[in-house]
Parts: structure tokens; sequence; C-alpha cells
């Protein structure tokens, strides 16, 4: 058994470093486990004879998704452990990533990479003493990868991300997310390896240092690599490495090695650190919830915003009902500009697949916005399914004081280190008094601690009634807030139920928010999009001595009139507002739109509005365009402040005047550009046209089954490059054969009519305009 | 390139010929300024003096003849601008078209700027997909370069992640500027048309 958090365990250091010494450089690193055997044995064994502890084994790219080659995996995989046995010591298997850069930025998914790691797993259990997962650069890759090895064998795990010089993995994660969220996986040990040398590591090992008690690694490169004459070069000595490995080891790291560039002689160097007793280190964490990029820490007051829950919104439950994530991605987008701190997610209507539904909206949500999710159900799977999906650390809502909720939700908030929201409720309902709630409290942060979930990670709701019904339990509800923070966890309260079934709502939430505030509530959860609520918190913040110097107050309020209260939001600097819709429209003021077309609505009927100012504006606006006069940007910003205008005005029309047919648009399978087609789909809207868009990446398949459910008018196929085209050859190839009556036209940079009829398309054109052009004629 | 010409390549991109209306130049300012901020540029870079199997072909040899040498190169603006776009394209469609626009070019521009290392006597950079060439020629300068490294991807589709990435060769020992010769939409380019191009003509 290794000495682990105990003492100083030495790692290895660099192997593709030795195999380019050995002549080895140019051939694939784990086929050299079949094919050179001796070669990788000998570099094994001489890390072994300079003092490692743990001998990783040649393994990197060992998964399906990165090795191409010849060789089955398994065969590779098991020579790679056999030739690391040789070597006498501990063998850890070496887990790099896939390669591939996950959706949407890449177009594998989180299942997928998955699977490739899980498929790495089962092949190596039962022959190795453990994993060592490194040089990750992307916190969702990373999530999939630990998942894998922790749901399919029972080794350690040790993982390491990579980060650059601005202390950020590739895709945004700090040092105090990845730690964050590799405690809360269950790793054994983490911390950082390659990308830098030890010098540009050391003020991220501090903030390792500082964010987890777990044993932290450090394997830096050999200082930043050089090219040199088409060579990579590297210039630390071994008595500089081993300075730096020093000062790491005196400031608390406990397992030590290299990566690129060190050498059999380095590890030797610094073996003296090797057994050295590890001081104790206590981290200082708080409650803390991540998104990939962004770490919230429940202090204070941070505002969850409520709006993407079903409860009471008609929209909202008809765009879940129609799996429309859409309308949860915009929900999300605005309370997010409106300063929510995190955000409530919940998906439950009835006849619905609930766990599948939070899964995609969770992919969704994510995609745009950097907030963290509070994972909210009422059902154990859908919250599994919502934390297994999400990219960082969520807070699960909720459970109760009841034993089988508990027992059903705790070992999911454990199994991914999610925090979870307790409620101060049980099987016999709200309790009335303030003792009562905490009595629960107290039980839900046993039973909690009992699953081996930490009291940081445990927050509390004590439930707030409505004043109407119960007016006298108001104050047992903030009463209990101060109770429940003598157990050391952090608040929540749903604030805006207090005032159901009383006026002016709005006094009674934002005078209740100011109590509850002041008795020690962290998490309201509440409508950001109401500036009373938000403003009330950033007073708060001003009062308690938060917003230091008013910093943010005087941010948020500086050009504060009671008058520009309404208007100032939606107005760009400088620009005067529009006289009539017409000009509005012409001159891409979408913030107007929604206003002047309501007053265009009480002069004339909505058809009106559409024949003889819509459609005329838009008209000018294109010939403008055509000529030169008037250029993209401004072409999008019209399209976008007539698109605003239809939405006002069909609500008005009688349906069989409504809208002008629908139109499907995809980027093809294997295309990850999708600006001209987001191009095409606000002309095309603002045409009063209706746009299904199926996004990019999209496979043939899911065009077809679009066309043939939605019946629509054309569809629109669009892909950058001559490879893509191939693939938007193969769905026309299935519309056709798939019996689609629909119109298929086709655009992108590469494509011209000749292209267009080649690879059977009914139209080919140039750009947005001409689209929404022939899509008239043919409508009419 | 200055800032004055990475705002004159946004344009360009934009569709925008002569002198933009205010507020255009404003939201191009404002988005230059949002991708500058955004961008978290990474290339890497690898100097030869042989050819690679896959240069020894037309039109490389006739782009590296007179070379002392060569290097492959590939970088990347990461995907921040791409997310931001992503989001703005829902919020304010308008703005979203700019900032692309505008990561286009400082992608470019940066490039160019990373690229002196190379020496004042060089090329421009020649993407796979110029002159002819065949974007399958992106995989043996992934091999070669392993930009995974600094976060970037050959899609099996052949096109390249995050979008506002680029990879190609830059000949070492002469000097050569972009021409539309080069360009796969050489027969349909609107520019050309007009009698102007996408680049600016002393572009290396």
């Amino acid at each position: 058994m290794l000495p682990l958090g105990k003492q100083v365990i030495l790692l290895d250091g660099g192997f593709g470093s030795e195999l380019e010494r050995l002549g080895l450089g140019e051939a694939v690193p784990e086929e050299l486990n079949l094919t050179h055997p001796e070669a990788v044995r000998a570099i094994h064994k001489a890390y072994a004879e300079a003092g490692a502890d743990i001998i990783t084994a040649n393994s990197f790219g060992l998964n399906a998704v990165k090795y191409r080659g010849s060789y089955a995996l398994a065969d590779l995989a098991r020579a790679a452990v056999e030739n690391a046995r040789a070597a006498g010591k501990p063998v850890f298997f070496d887990v790099g990533p896939t390669g591939a850069l996950l959706a949407p930025v890449g177009t594998l998914t989180f299942d997928e990479a998955y699977s490739a790691f899980a498929e790495v797993a089962d092949l190596t259990r039962d022959m190795v003493d453990g994993y060592i997962v490194e040089t990750f650069s992307d916190l969702y890759e990373l999530k999939a990868c630990v998942l894998a090895l922790k749901e399919h064998t029972d080794r350690p795990v040790f993982a390491t991300a990579t980060f650059d010089g601005s202390g950020r993995t590739l895709t945004g994660s700090t040092p105090e997310i990845v730690a964050e969220l590799l405690e809360g996986l269950g790793v054994e040990a983490l911390g950082v390896n390659c990308s830098l040398g030890p010098k540009e590591f050391a003020p991220i090992v501090r903030r390792l240092l500082a964010a987890t008690e777990l044993p932290v690694i450090v394997q830096p490169n050999r200082g930043l690599p050089r090219l040199v004459g088409g060579k990579t070069v590297y210039d630390l000595s071994e008595d500089e490495f081993a300075a730096w490995t020093e000062q790491f080891v005196a400031m608390g790291v406990s397992v030590i090695g290299g990566c690129c560039g060190t050498t059999p002689d380095f590890i030797r160097r610094i073996s003296s650190c090797k057994g050295r007793a590890v001081p104790v280190r206590s981290a200082q964490k708080g409650t803390i919830v991540t998104s990939a990029t962004k770490l919230v820490a429940i202090e204070n007051v941070k505002i969850c915003g409520e709006r993407m829950n079903p409860t009471g919104k008609k929209a909202l439950k008809e765009a879940l009902a129609a799996e429309n994530y859409d309308y949860l991605v915009s929900e999300a987008l605005r309370q997010e500009e409106a300063g929510a701190d995190l955000l409530d997610l919940n998906v439950g209507i009835p006849k619905i697949d609930e766990p599948a539904v939070m899964r995609r909206a969770v992919r969704a949500v994510q995609e745009y916005c950097d907030l963290p999710l509070q994972i909210d159900s009422s059902d154990a799977a859908a919250i599994e399914a919502g934390v297994r999906q999400y990219n960082g650390v969520p807070l699960i809502n909720s459970v109760n004081g009841e034993e089988e909720v508990m027992a059903r939700v705790f070992p999911i908030a454990k199994k991914y280190g999610a925090v979870v929201l307790g409620l101060t409720m049980d099987s016999r309902g709200v309790p009335r008094t303030a003792q009562e709630r905490f009595a629960i409290a107290q039980r839900i942060v046993r039973r909690a601690e009992e699953y081996g979930i930490p009291r940081r990670k445990v927050m509390i709701d004590t439930l707030v009634l409505t004043a109407s019904a119960e007016q006298a339990l108001v104050s047992e509800t903030v009463r209990a807030l101060s109770m429940v923070r003598t157990l050391g966890v952090k608040t929540a309260l749903g604030v805006s139920n207090v005032s159901f079934g009383l006026p002016n709502r709005p006094l009674l939430n934002k005078t209740f928010l100011a109590m509850a505030m002041t008795s020690g509530l962290n998490m309201p959860i509440l409508n950001p999009l109401d500036g009373e609520m938000t403003g009330a918190v950033r007073a708060y913040n001003v009062l308690a001595n938060v917003d230091e110097g008013a910093a943010e107050y005087i941010e948020a309020y500086r050009d504060f009139t009671p008058a520009a209260q309404t208007t100032a939001a939606v107005r760009r600097e400088g620009t005067t507002p529009a006289a009539d819709l017409y000009e509005c429209v012409k001159r891409g003021l979408k913030g107007d739109a929604r206003a002047l077309t309501d007053a265009e609505l009480a002069q004339r009927p909505p058809l009106a509005v559409v024949n003889d100012i819509l459609v005329k504006a838009l008209e000018e606006v294109g010939a403008l365009y055509e000529q030169g006069k008037l250029f993209l940007p401004q072409l999008i910003a019209s399209a976008e402040a007539a698109k605003e205008a239809f939405a006002v005005v069909g609500s008005r029309l009688e349906k069989k005047e409504g809208g002008r047919g629908k139109v499907v648009l995809a980027t093809v399978k294997g295309d990850v550009h999708d600006i001209g087609k987001n191009i095409v789909k606000v002309v095309t809207e603002s045409y009063g046209f209706e746009v299904v868009d199926l996004g990019k990446d999209t496979p043939p398949e899911r065009i077809v089954e679009a066309a043939l459910r939605i019946q629509p008018l054309a569809v629109g196929l669009s892909a950058l490059m001559t490879t893509t085209v191939r693939s938007m050859e193969e769905t026309i190839a299935a519309l056709r054969s798939a019996g689609v009556p629909a119109k298929i036209f086709v655009g992108g940079a590469v494509l011209n009519e000749e292209t267009a009829k080649a690879i059977g398309a009914d139209y080919y054109t140039a750009n947005a305009l001409e689209f929404v052009r022939t899509l008239e004629r043919l409508s009419e | 390139m200055n800032s004055s010409d990475l705002y004159k390549s946004a344009c360009s991109y934009l569709g925008v010929r002569g002198a933009p209306d205010k507020g255009t130049l404003a939201l191009v300012e404002e988005c230059l300024a949002e991708a500058m901020r955004l961008a978290r540029f990474r290339a890497i870079g690898k100097e030869y003096t042989a050819p690679l199997a896959f240069l020894a072909k037309q039109p490389y040899t006739q782009f590296l003849a007179g070379c002392t040498g060569y290097a492959l190169v590939a970088m990347t603006l990461g995907a921040e601008v791409e997310r931001r776009v992503r989001v703005l394209m829902r919020t304010d469609a308008a703005r979203a078209v700019v900032l692309d626009a505008c990561a286009s070019a400082l992608v470019e521009h940066e490039g160019d700027g990373w690229e002196e290392r190379f020496g004042e006597i060089r090329t421009y950079r020649f993407c796979p997909g110029y002159g002819g060439s065949s974007i399958a020629d992106l995989a043996p300068i992934f091999h070669e370069l392993h930009p995974e490294k600094i976060g970037m991807q050959l899609l099996p589709s052949g096109l390249m992640a995050p979008q506002k990435s680029m990879a190609g060769i830059v000949g070492i020992g002469k000097r050569a500027h972009k021409t539309c010769g080069d360009c796969m939409l050489f027969k349909s380019c609107v520019y050309l048309k007009e009698g102007t191009t996408c680049f600016r003509s002393e572009n290396r």
C-alpha cells in the first residue's frame, strides 16, 4: 500500500522524450508496447531504478476515440501493463484525453466520451493498481473519464489537468473549479501536469492546495518548450527542477514527478523528497457550485433564478411538452443578464420522460449559459440524469426530512459531489414552529453526513408559507433561518410564495426578502427579471457592508432616474427612438418594435400592419442591401426588429391569416459552422415564416424525421467545405428516398448553381435575402 | 496589420464597402474590442528543411520553390468567442455576425504576428484548400504538430474546431503575397466581381 497523503510519493517522468532519445519518436507510442516491448520496459525500468514509487503504463492514447491504429485496444492495453509490471513497482494505467473536442465546439458527446473511457476501465481493471488520468484540458471530458473509471473499477484514480499561463484550462476552468469537481467525484489525488514548467505552475499549485484537502499531484514539464531547428528543446536543469520540486513539497504537494522533457535523471534527482512526511492542510471551503467556467460560493446573498420552472407558467409548460429547448435557453440568458448567480432548472410536467427531458435541457442550457444550475425535480431519476450530464458541480433541489427521499437522493449527491438542498418538512408536512423545522434540518444534515456528504455541501430551505393563509408562521420561517445557520449550513427560500393571494405582491415580496436576508438567508430563489427584488439584494449588500464602497450598487444605478427605469434597458446609447414602426424596422431598432407594433395595431388591422408596414420596410431594406447602400449587420438588425413585430402581430392574426409556412433549416452532419445558417434563419423569420432550426452537425435521419413530421415548405441545408458538401448530398438523397415533398435549398461557401444541381438540390441561394425571396415565390 | 487594418478586414468580411454608417462603425469597434477580450490565441509550429511527403505535389512544390525551409503552423482563437457568438445569435443577431467577422479578422492578424518568429523573409500562410490543394492535407499537419495540445481538433469531416482556427504552411527564405488564384472561391468571388479582394494586397 502506498502511503498516499501521509508521505511524499514519487511518480515517473516524461515518456515521449525518452522514446525520442531511443530513436522511436516517430512511432505511435502505444504500439511500441507490442512492437518494441524491450524499449518500453527499459524506460520503465530506468524510472523504477531512479526511485519512482509508481510506474505509469505507456497507454496515454489508448481509447477508442483517439487510437486509430490496426492493433486491438485490448492487446495494446495488456502489453502496456505487462511492460510496466516488469519494473517491479505498482502500475497505474495512464488515461489521456480522447483528443476530440466535446460538442458544441466539437462533435463528440459526453456519453460517447464516457463510453470510450468505460471501455478502457473494463479492459484493464483486473490488471492494474490504479489510474492516472492526465493532461485533460476540458472539465467535461475529465468528468466523463473519472466517472467512467469510478463506475467501472474500484482502483484509485489520480487525476491531473493542464492549465495555461492564464491559470485556466483550455476550456476556461480554474484550478478551484477543477479541484471542486474532482474532489466531488471521489478521486484519490488531484493535480496538475504538462503544459508549463514548474515556475509557471507555482501559482496554480498554490491555488490547488488551497482548494482541496486531497493529496495534490504536480508533474511539470522541464520548463517551457522552445523550438530550435524544428526540434522541441527544454532548458531547465536538473538542479532547477529539483529546487522547484522541493518548494512544491514544502508547500504541501505530496505526489511529485515530471512530464515532457524530464528523464530518469530528473526523477532520481528529486527522489530525495520521497517518503517525507506531508503536512496536514485544511482547505477553508464553503458551499460551492460551479459551471465549467464559473464558481459561485454561496455566501452573503446569491440569487437563484426561478424562471426555468413550469409551475404556473403556461408558455414554459408548452415549450417543454414540445421539447422546445430554445425557450429554456432564452429564459436562462435573460436571467443571467438580469444578475442571477445561479439558475433553477425544473422540467417536471405530466406525461413526459422527465429524465430524458432533463438531460437534454441541461445540455441545451449549459451550451449557452455560464451560470451554475440547480437541478430541481421530485423524481430521483430525473435528478441523476441532470446531475450526470451537467458540466460542473450543481445544486440538487431537493430532499426533505423523509427517510425514503433522503435514501433516494443522497447517494446521487454523494456520487457526483453535488450540493443538496434540504427542505424542512417531512411526511407530516411543514411543521408550524421554527423549532420543529430546525429539528428536521438537523436530521437532514446528520443523515447527509452519514452518506459521506460534508456539511458544507448541504443547504437548508426553511420553507415560506403564504401570509394570506398562515400569517403567524411567516416569522417562524425567518426565525428558523437563523437557527439553521447555527448548524454551519447555508440557507435558501422561495421568497415570492409569501405574497400569494394578497394585493401588491411585489411590496410584500421585497419586504419579506429584506427580513429574511437580515436573518441569514443566503440564497433567495426569485425572479431576477423583477428589478425590485434584485435591487433589494443589491441594497442589502450595501447596508450589510458586503458590497465594498457600494461599488456594484453604484455601477448598477449610476444612471438611475425614476423615469429612466422602463426605457433605459432597451435602447443603445446615442440612438434616437424610431418615429414609427416602418422606421423602426428600417433602422433595426429591435427594442422599440413591440411598443410601436402595439401602437399600429390600435389603428389598423393586423394584416395591414404586415402588408403595409413590415413587408414594405423589409423590401426597402432588402433593396438597399442589394445596392450596397446598407450592409449585413443592418440587414440583420432590421430582420430582428421585424421579427419582434411579427411576434406581436402574430398573436392578433386569425389562424387562417397567420403564418406564411414552415421551413426546416440545418447545418449538415460533420459541419460545425453555423453562422450562415443562423443569418438565413433570422432573415427568414423576419419575413413571417416559421423556422424550425435543427442546429449544426445534424445527421440526415434527424433532418428526414423533422421534414416528415413538420411538412415544411422547404428544407434549407448549409455546408461550409467540400468535405461537408458530400454530407449534404447524402442528406438530400435521404430526403428524396423518404419521399419528402419539400423543396430543398442549399447554401454555403463552396456551393454554386452547378454543385447544387449535381448533388440533387432544387435551389441554390447565395445569401439570406435570395433564400427568402425564392421562398416567397414558392409560397405564393 | 495594425488595428485599423483589423477593422478593415472585419468590415470586408461583413461585406461592407466604402464608408459604413456611424452605427455599423461603432458596432464593429465594440465587437473588435470584445473579440480581443475573449480571444485566447494559441499557436503551435515546427520548422523543417526537408519536404514532408504530403508536400511533394502541386500546389505545394510551387509555393515552396525557392524557400530555404518552411514551417507548419496551427493556431486558434479558442472557443470563448465562438460561445459568445452562439449566445448573441439569440439575443442580438446583428452583433453576433459582427463579432464573428471580427474574430475571423483577429485570428488572421494574431497568426501573422505570431509567424514573425520565422524571420522577416517569409511567405504568407498557405492553408490546405488554397490553390486547388485538398483540405485533406490538414491531416498530415495535425499528425506533425498535435494541435490537440492547444485545444484544436480535426473533425472527421475535415473541418477544424474551434471554428476560429487555421493550419497551414509558411515558406521561409522568400517572400510571397496572397493572391486570389489560390482561393477555392476564385470563380464565384463577390469581391473580385467588384474588383477588390477580401485581404490586403500587401499581405505578405
